[in-house]
């Protein structure tokens, strides 16, 4: 193999590192894309034999969005091996005993169980918030793109844009606000 | 495919190189004869030894051509090739016209093609025209220079336009008639 062709296989096989940003983001729905970006099956060259798969890293995983009653109804099962070492956690308190836990769990189980999906799941990251180490950082060269837009509270919006927001009508005078 | 318990070669179809541009460069080093002088299964073998053998090793000065009797056995073939393989082949019971095909298809044939089991059926040295696909191939320009993480890369641009934003858009609008029909 010449130089060039050399080179050009390094190109190819290149593996790249992108960050999602969870912040009101579904753990389910997304697990479903950062799997995708972890196995490198948005690559043209995706083959379940080659190692093509990218590296992720998740921020913000403190605040993800659940659904309707998941918090309160959500568990997540563990067994210690011995008699009576079951144990079902509660999704909030998974979540405040460790932030990441959630939706490292949904990208694991959104992957097929076979070999590879313990060394795919070594490449995927997660922090809490949003200061993540900076050698992590200055590899990440993509972001990929969230699936819901990320509400903003009212009082975050700066009052000057508020009151010149368009008004369909104004309140009475004598109007008392609740 | 899983090729590690066959002892079948696999490769690639592919041309000698150059060969035949400019100079040709026969391929066939040596060829062995081996047949008995008795046994009726050498028939063949014998009547192509008496009749073309030497205009044979006449046509092709590169080749060596040994012959190997041998009492009682078989008739059988061996050719071996600039590259390194060797061809066995049986010739029992074969006429002196079939002998003579096989012969030049060994004569013609560059290495032991028949044992190689092609993994594709075509091949080129171009692949593609534009260039293999990279990770940088398609990408946009802008996260050249970006500060990762940022929402203008991050956020969703594909949902469709809110309520909220479209009554905006018309406000803006109309504002702007309003400004025109003003003048």
């Amino acid at each position: 193999m010449s130089a060039c062709k050399r080179v050009q296989q390094w190109a190819t096989f290149a593996r790249t590192w992108h960050i999602f940003d969870c912040k009101w983001q579904d753990p389910y729905q997304s697990a479903g894309v950062i799997k995708k970006y972890l196995m490198g099956m948005h690559k043209p060259i995706y083959h379940p034999l080659n190692d093509c798969g990218d590296v992720v890293v998740c921020i913000n995983s403190r605040e993800i969005a659940l659904r309707g009653e998941d918090w309160r109804r959500r568990a997540y099962f563990h067994h210690t091996g011995y008699p009576g070492g079951a144990s079902w956690t509660l999704a909030w308190e998974l979540h405040n005993k460790d932030p990441t836990m959630i939706i490292r769990k949904a990208v694991y189980r959104a992957m097929q169980g076979n070999l590879q999906r313990r060394h795919t799941m070594e490449r995927l990251f997660i922090y809490p918030g949003e200061d993540i180490p900076e050698d992590v950082l200055q590899n990440v060269t993509n972001q990929i793109r969230q699936l819901r837009l990320v509400p903003t509270r009212l009082d975050h919006i700066p009052e000057e844009e508020v009151k010149n927001y368009p008004k369909v009508m104004d309140y009475p005078e004598d109007y008392i606000l609740k | 495919m899983s090729n590690k318990n066959l002892f079948l070669k696999s490769g690639f179809i592919r041309a000698p190189i150059q060969n035949g541009v400019g100079r040709f460069v026969p391929q066939l080093q040596r060829i062995v004869l081996k047949f008995c002088k008795t046994y009726g299964a050498s028939q063949g073998l014998r009547e192509f030894i008496e009749q073309d053998l030497v205009d044979f090793a006449k046509e092709n000065p590169s080749v060596v051509v040994y012959l190997k009797p041998r009492r009682h056995r078989g008739p059988v073939i061996v050719a071996e090739y600039l590259n390194g393989d060797r061809v066995w082949m049986s010739v029992h019971n074969k006429t002196h016209s079939e002998i003579t095909k096989w012969i030049e298809v060994l004569r013609t044939q560059q290495g032991d093609i028949s044992s190689l089991r092609l993994r594709k059926y075509q091949y080129t040295d171009y692949p593609s025209v534009q260039g293999p696909w990279t990770p940088f191939t398609f990408k946009d320009p802008e996260l050249n220079t970006a500060q990762l993480p940022d929402p203008h890369f991050g956020a969703n641009d594909r949902l469709p336009i809110t309520a909220t934003e479209k009554l905006r858009l018309l406000f803006e609008k109309q504002k702007l008639s309003d400004v025109k029909t003003a003048e």
